[in-house]
């Protein structure tokens, strides 16, 4: 670890941060329609101009979009997000309010894929061209051909509509109305959710495990270990999983990332309050400020998770020292 | 002479593939005496790694293998494979070809050296990191103690082959299989691994896999010629590599630089459909047999070759 690592990881890390919220600024304001003309065409059928134009002026809509653009940046900079216009409360505070929320389920699932997927993965790239490889490839194969969404509404129907197993969605009963969240009550809510998210992520780990252990399994060193006389399971466990693993690190830390957008058609099925939730309903009414809140938060997660692979990868791979491939 | 230590009899190795099954070692015979050191030569692709792989049986599942490897009297090949483990690393040790990749790069030299002893001869922590050093120390690794601790990628190349071949002895092998040792290493390098193996055969057997005529000749007590899977010569290194009965032989000692470097015209057949007859009648430029195949004749006390020259009958 050394100090022009920090400053170039900084300075790449600052960079990233204003190229995403440049592309999202611009991305956001192609959207057609905007949140005073759909909210009072949705209440009154007609949005009065003069409203609008004073609405625009109060928030600032009305100025030159460059002036927009450098003043968002600037505050984006100084955490001053903005005021979601739905909530009417700072931005941070309904992120932070909601993201509590996915974690409880993006925490869980993200953890158990990773592990299954890179157990089975392993398994699998072992024992290749074995009866039970072909039978886990195909059923991978099976679950990640599914369309996302209808995989999602089918575990709703057939596990909480016909088998009565999960309640349909929310994330408590009713009932905690009078006593209070019982956490119990919440998990019950979570178990549809965290598998449907949980099958939404395990192939991909699965499938990149598998085949970076195809890659080791044929390695000399492989054969050194059992030239040595250890046997096969020893060999998985000791010399193939920790280098099968090297390329996942990678992977994993970006795909704890890349879950928080997998959560949105999550949470939008099974009614759960979190960010992904959020953010569709923030979409549906063009709430721009809170929209670009989520992002910037979706921005920072990603790029803590790229520092956090540059760190996390020297400690396994002893060839690689902090810094080389950042 | 006493009972081999290693005796390999009828050996076929067979590797399926789409265009057919590659008959990588054909009906191969051979036998390796105690503190003897074995040089098997010939080209790319005869055969040689696959016979030394096949005796430890490490070659993929689906190969097909007939014939007998005894060691000390037991067929290798009908051992259950628990039984096979207890003598690979413990009886029979093995240089793979490549020591670039042959040591696992995220483990240091020193565990992966102690992890033998540790798993034949039960040696605890302090003890098993001890015998790495000692055996590091034994191949003339400078520093043995802090080069113990470090990363495979640390490691040159000839230091590399010194950590694989402190690792194939960890447990004191009877016999130590060893794959083109000295390939890619400098003189001065080469001459230290020679050196080296001549030390190591003190007290075992070595199979010395090599394309280095000059290094067979001053290690091996006697030499095995393959070709195209078959042995078609074997007899004591300084026949053999002096006066080759062989016209193979005689064309792989012709083909080497200081003799003239004269390669073998043509190309090694293939494995899948050898040619009919002597399979190196297509590139011999003594005798023309295309249709008998000549056996194994001896030629003088010891010495054999496999050639109509000599096969009369
Ligand atoms: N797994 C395999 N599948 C198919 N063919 C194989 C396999 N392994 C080896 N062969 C073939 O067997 C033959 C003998 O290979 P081998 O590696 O023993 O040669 P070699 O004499 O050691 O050559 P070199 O001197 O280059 O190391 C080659 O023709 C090779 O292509
Ligand atoms: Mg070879």
């Amino acid at each position: 670890m050394n100090g022009v690592y920090i400053i170039k990881r900084l300075f790449t890390s600052v960079a990233a941060f204003c190229i995403s919220v440049t592309i999202m600024f611009i991305l956001l304001r192609l959207m057609p329609g905007d949140y005073i003309t759909m909210y009072l065409e949705t209440i009154y059928r007609y949005a009065p101009p003069d409203v609008v134009e004073a609405f625009n002026h109060v928030y600032g809509l009305d100025r030159p979009i460059l002036e927009q653009y450098v003043l968002y940046l600037l505050d984006a900079f100084r955490g001053n997000w903005g005021y979601s216009l739905i909530y009417k409360v700072p931005v941070l505070t309904v992120i932070g309010e909601k993201l509590v929320w996915t974690m409880v389920i993006l925490v869980p699932a993200t953890a158990l894929a990773t592990l299954a997927g890179i157990g089975i993965g392993a398994y699998s790239g072992w024992k290749r061209g074995s009866k039970t490889d072909i039978a886990l490839l195909n059923g991978m194969i099976f679950i990640r051909a599914i369309p996302s969404y209808w995989l999602a509404l089918m575990i709703l129907i057939i596990f909480a509509y016909y088998l009565n197993l999960f309640p349909l969605g929310g994330y408590v009963d009713t009932g905690a109305l009078i006593t209070g969240i019982d956490p119990l009550d919440v998990a019950n809510h979570a178990v549809l959710p965290i598998l449907t998210l949980f099958l939404f992520s395990v192939t991909g780990t699965y499938y990149l495990m598998r085949s970076s252990m195809l890659m080791t399994a044929g390695e000399d060193y492989i054969v050194t270990a059992r030239a040595k006389g250890l046997d096969e399971l020893t060999i998985l466990r000791k010399h193939a999983l920790k280098n099968a693993m090297l390329p996942m690190v990678t992977m994993i830390t970006l795909e704890c990332a890349g879950m928080i957008t997998g959560s949105i058609f999550v949470e939008t099925i099974f009614s759960w309050p979190g960010l992904g939730m959020l953010t569709y309903k923030a979409l549906a009414v063009r709430d721009l400020p809170l929209l670009q809140g989520i992002l910037l938060v979706d921005t920072l997660l990603v790029i803590a998770a790229n520092i956090a692979a540059d760190l996390i990868y020297p400690l396994v791979d002893p060839r690689v020292q902090v810094g080389d491939n950042g | 002479m006493n009972a081999a230590l290693l005796e390999v009899r009828g050996l076929k190795v067979g590797f399926p593939t789409p265009d057919g099954l590659v008959r990588a070692s054909d009906t191969v015979d051979l036998e390796l005496y105690h503190r003897e050191i074995l040089g098997l030569i010939g080209e790319t692709g005869s055969g040689k790694t696959v016979l030394g792989m096949a005796i430890l049986r490490l070659l993929q599942p689906n190969t097909v293998i007939e014939g007998e490897i005894r060691y000390r009297g037991r067929d290798l090949l009908s051992l259950p494979e628990d039984e096979m483990r207890k003598v690979r690393g413990r009886e029979i040790g093995v240089v793979l070809q490549n020591s670039g990749t042959s040591l696992n790069p995220v483990y240091t030299v020193g565990d992966q050296i102690a992890e033998a002893a540790t798993l034949h001869q039960g040696l605890k922590g302090s003890e098993a990191r001890h015998r790495a050093v000692e055996l590091l120390d034994a191949v003339r690794i400078p520093d043995p103690a802090v080069m113990a601790r470090e990363y495979p990628h640390r490691f040159s190349g000839g230091m590399r082959e010194r950590a694989l071949i402190a690792m194939a002895l960890a447990c004191s092998p009877s016999l130590l299989i060893a794959d083109e040792p000295t390939k890619g290493l400098d003189a001065v390098t080469k001459r230290e691994i020679i050196d080296l193996f001549a030390e190591v055969n003190r007290d075992r057997s070595v199979l010395f896999i090599t394309h280095d005529i000059e290094a067979a000749a001053t290690l091996a007590t006697r030499v095995a010629v393959m070709y195209a899977g078959e042995i078609v010569e074997i007899g004591a290194a300084g026949e053999v590599l002096s006066d080759p009965a062989h016209p193979y032989t005689r064309g792989l000692l012709a083909s080497l630089p200081e003799r003239g470097m004269r390669p073998i015209p043509g190309s090694a057949p293939s494995l899948i459909t050898p040619p009919p007859g002597c399979r190196f009648s297509p590139r011999c430029a003594t005798k023309d047999c295309k249709s008998e195949h000549p056996g194994l004749v001896e030629v003088g006390p010891g010495h054999y070759a496999r050639c109509m020259l000599y096969d009369r009958g």
